[in-house]
């Protein structure tokens, strides 16, 4: 019953922007598709599971290690810290890297003006 | 207005040439740069670290050349300078980690590869980690001195 008047909702919007209005068509093809995709993706968020809740799949014993050995396993009070310069230290170095690639391209593109 | 036009419209001068702008600045800016210092050094202990602490002193350095002119800011890092402080703090975070493998364990090892660790909470503690945040506070205190001066210089 819902695809129905749904169906005829769209026959008549269509039709509403296409003889009224005066729409192109592929214009009206570029809206539907637009839609169909905020459709998919708001559908997307919907089905995320709920933020900060305990029982999230991000929350197993990974981050729970973390908070329970950081402080003893790297010495830093700050989790964030020992994260992001101890347990994923090599990812930060990646991180350093990319300032420095950009950096070198920025220089290299300016000083040849 | 853009940069840019206030730039070139007092011939490649700064155009911020005012007597409250630049006593502001200058009574503000030892502020800013030691709060920029306190962050980097705290990264273990509070909120933030080498990236913000970084990014907080490069802005203060921003702020001095923005309020005098760039001759000015020019001379507090010259460019030999920031590109060397820049290459220093990669290498120097890079080198930090190869005291893991020559100690015997894995790259970028913190308390197996016997660094004082100290007492958690206190400053100097938790080993590599304050080495390489003031490492990378470097970095990203001369990568956006370094960006700035080229923008700036660019338009000239």
């Amino acid at each position: 019953m819902f695809y129905i008047l749904f169906a005829i909702f769209l026959i008549i919007v269509t039709l509403f922007l296409r003889l009224i209005i005066g729409v192109e068509p592929r214009t009206l093809v570029t809206l539907y598709l637009l839609g169909f995709i905020i459709f998919l993706l708001s559908f997307t968020v919907a089905e995320m599971p709920t933020f900060g809740s305990p029982d999230n799949p991000a929350f197993n014993e990974v981050p729970r290690r973390y908070l329970e050995q950081g402080v003893a396993e790297t010495g830093a009070v700050n989790i964030v810290s020992s994260v992001i310069i101890d347990y994923r230290a090599f990812d930060t170095l990646g991180e350093a890297t990319v300032l420095f690639v950009a950096i070198a391209a920025v220089i290299a593109t300016l000083r040849s003006h | 207005m853009p940069l840019s036009d206030l730039t070139r419209s007092r011939g490649g001068k700064i155009p911020i040439d005012d007597q409250i702008v630049r006593i502001t600045s200058r009574l503000v800016v030892p502020f800013i740069q030691v709060y920029g210092i306190y962050v980097i050094l705290n990264g273990h202990l509070s909120p933030g670290g080498s990236f913000s602490g970084g990014a907080i002193f490069g802005a203060s350095l921003v702020l001095l050349a923005l309020s005098f002119n760039l001759e000015a800011g020019a001379r507090q890092i010259p460019h030999h300078a920031a590109s060397l402080l820049e290459s220093g703090g990669a290498l120097g975070y890079a080198l930090t980690g190869l005291v893991g493998v020559f100690v015997g364990s894995s790259y970028l090892a913190n308390r197996i590869a016997g660094f004082p660790m100290g007492q958690p909470g206190e400053l100097f503690s938790a080993g590599a980690i304050l080495v390489i945040t003031v490492f990378v506070g470097i970095k990203v205190a001369s990568t956006i001195v370094t960006l700035f001066y080229y923008i700036i210089e660019g338009e000239k």
